[in-house]
């Protein structure tokens, strides 16, 4: 997720769960002081009422029955008085000309000796009008105060974290084969500033450590090439003398060591050159007829192991692929799948679109597929071979920006090599 | 037949020449540039071996000194493994065939066979090895003037254990020789014991003489009576 996103997402998150306790808090507490002002304002006609009431022998001349809201008095026969109630209901407004809410203070006086049931009621409509206009002015306040916050955050985030987003980039592209590439800027935000010339100092002791053992792995790979080479010649040249069966042995033993050494120099000299970048040329390749004279170089492996090869080629590949990468990725492929098959099993090379499919018979790798791409891990049933093959193939498959997945599942090993859709 | 080799490897040179002095090639060594030019000046060789880092210079010179002499000396040129560049250079300005180091004796043995007969035009290209009649130059092989019909590699098998007659040759060098650069990619013994099976089949049922002989764990060798 993005931190935009997830800035955002909290700002939203926390601007509802506080409009919403807030709104419905302040709307209840509106409400109820609004209330409790117009009951007041009641009882104060009440009050007023009552005085009038005592006051004025004529109820003409009183004050509040002629101008008030609808005052209605009822003689009553009970002597006892009732006790004073507040109660809400729907009227028929003649004004408005519709039923509207009413609120209805009931209570009880006596007044020139008779027992009157008095009844004041008041509208409600201005009271709900208040409430609703000032809910209203909540929401909007609510609302562009959610966008405004929105808005700014972006700009906020966009202006603050900009050096972080720069240094972020600069970071991903950074490539130990070409490390000049990334120059890293400097920032005004002190936490940024740091965070740069940590990356930085980080950088350069990978550099370091890189170009120490790029320089190691070179020097030893070229320096034990002529040991190799001597012990090599030595050993043949041993073999041809008359030795005992023992001795023969022994020799042999030795020359088989020197060989497998050379070999795997080899295969850690071209890992080291992949990734010193030395196969940059790119040329097109038409994956089909690629394998198709791969696989009629290798047709004679095949038929010893008795394998029945099928091809069904769906679609044209051309890739843009450095020629070298593209035979030592084919090739190893391939020879995987003869190498690690049963006699008289099948291979099976499946290109549709921009993937290809090479599934082979075989037993069981005996570790995860995924440990066999790491240098020197071998199946356990595989007898002699370097162990590099795969991490050559990944290694490759990595640079070029292919991707691959290797699958085993009762008896059959699957690899499936996707490049890049143009 | 006349050989230059010029290593600056004392011992490496010194393998070189053993094991080419029992071919019956009368070999001479260099182990400088400066030694090597005026060695190619002085006397006429038919194959010259060369390897390319040499402490006073880069062996190549020594190829286009020789190809701007019009010589027609077959080249041979060696240089540490995998340097690509090297190899399309030594290639490109005339040097026959290259190796990387390291080499098995067996296989530089071959392939300066192979340059010798493809430079003798003249002379008879086919080798007569008792019954067994070997044509390098039209791939082809027969026994009591039967032809024998065998794969691309067994062929090659064949011609790699002729051209190393009486040698103990290690399987790992026949692999390298058949798969060349799949060979640590194959590397699977397996492979070859098949394809010396077919041939061997094949020789007897064509009425000639198996004479390969298996060095238990470690390779085989061509006997040559």
């Amino acid at each position: 997720m993005k931190l935009f996103t997830i800035a955002s997402r909290l700002y939203i998150l926390s601007i509802v769960a506080v409009f919403t306790i807030g709104g419905l808090l302040a709307y209840f507490i509106m409400k109820s002081i609004i209330d409790t002002e117009f009951n007041e304002k009641l009882i104060a006609e009440k009050e007023q009422l009552i005085y009038e009431l005592h006051t004025y022998q004529d109820l003409k001349d009183t004050y509040y029955l002629n101008i008030g809201d609808r005052i209605n008095l009822q003689e009553m026969t009970n002597q006892k008085g009732i006790k004073q109630s507040i109660s809400d209901t729907i009227m028929y407004d003649p004004f408005e000309r519709k039923q509207l809410p009413f609120r209805t203070l009931t209570f009880s006086d006596r007044f020139q000796n008779k027992n009157y049931k008095v009844t004041i009621t008041k509208s409600l409509l201005p009271n709900q009008d208040l409430v609703r206009g000032i809910s209203e002015i909540f929401l909007i306040m609510f609302g562009s105060l959610m966008i405004s916050l929105l808005v700014l955050n972006r700009i906020i985030s966009k202006k603050i974290w900009s050096p972080f987003f720069k240094l972020k980039d600069q970071v991903q592209a950074f490539n130990l084969s070409r490390p000049d590439m990334v120059v890293l800027e400097d920032s005004e935000v002190s936490e940024f500033q740091v965070l740069k010339e940590a990356v930085e100092a980080m950088m350069q002791q990978t550099l370091r450590d890189y170009q120490n053992l790029k320089e190691y792995t070179e020097n030893t790979s070229h320096e034990i090439q002529t040991p190799l080479a001597i012990i090599k010649n030595k050993t043949e040249l041993l073999l041809q003398e008359k030795l005992t069966k023992n001795q023969m042995s022994e020799v042999g033993k030795i020359y088989e060591a020197a060989t497998r050494l050379s070999k795997l120099k080899e295969g850690l000299a071209l890992l080291t050159k992949i990734e010193n970048n030395q196969f940059i040329k790119q040329e097109s390749i038409d994956v089909r007829q690629f394998i198709e004279r791969k696989l009629n170089n290798l047709q004679e492996l095949i038929d010893i192991r008795k394998i029945k090869v099928t091809t069904k080629f769906f679609s044209a590949l051309v890739i843009m692929m450095n020629y070298d990468l593209a035979y030592l990725l084919i090739t190893n492929l391939l020879s995987n799948a003869i190498k690690h098959n049963i006699k008289g099993g099948n291979i099976n090379i499946v290109l549709r679109q921009n993937v290809l499919t090479v599934s082979n018979t075989g037993v069981d790798p005996g570790v995860s597929t995924n440990e066999l791409f790491e240098r020197f891990k071998r199946s356990s049933t595989g007898s002699d071979s370097t162990g590099l093959g795969l991490a050559i193939v990944k290694r490759i498959v990595d640079f070029c920006k292919l991707d691959i997945t290797y699958t085993y599942a009762v008896g059959k090993h699957s690899v499936i090599l996707e490049f890049p859709s143009d | 037949m006349n050989i230059l080799i010029i290593e600056d490897e004392i011992d490496l040179q010194k393998s070189i020449v053993t094991y080419l002095k029992k071919e019956g090639y009368h070999c001479e060594v260099a182990a400088n540039l400066e030694e090597a030019l005026e060695k190619i000046w002085l006397y006429k060789y038919d194959c010259i071996i060369v390897d390319i880092t040499l402490p006073d210079g880069s062996g190549l010179a020594v190829v286009e000194k020789l190809k701007s002499k019009k010589s027609k000396v077959g080249i041979i040129i060696v240089s540490a493994r995998g340097e690509l560049e090297d190899r399309i250079k030594g290639l490109e300005i005339g040097a026959d065939d290259y190796l990387s180091k390291p080499f098995d004796l067996s296989e530089l043995n071959a392939r300066i066979k192979a340059l010798l007969r493809r430079r003798n035009f003249d002379a008879q290209n086919e080798i007569v090895v008792g019954d067994l009649v070997v044509d390098p130059a039209n791939r082809g092989a027969s026994i009591k003037g039967k032809p024998v019909n065998l794969t691309r590699k067994e062929f090659d098998l064949l011609l790699y254990f002729i051209s190393n007659p009486n040698r103990v040759v290690t399987k790992e060098s026949i692999a390298e020789h058949l798969w060349g650069d799949d060979m640590d990619l194959v590397d699977s013994y397996d492979f070859i014991y098949s394809q010396l099976k077919n041939l061997r089949k094949k020789i007897f049922e064509g009425g000639g003489t198996d004479s390969i002989e298996t060095i238990y764990g470690i390779g085989y060798k061509f006997i040559r009576g």
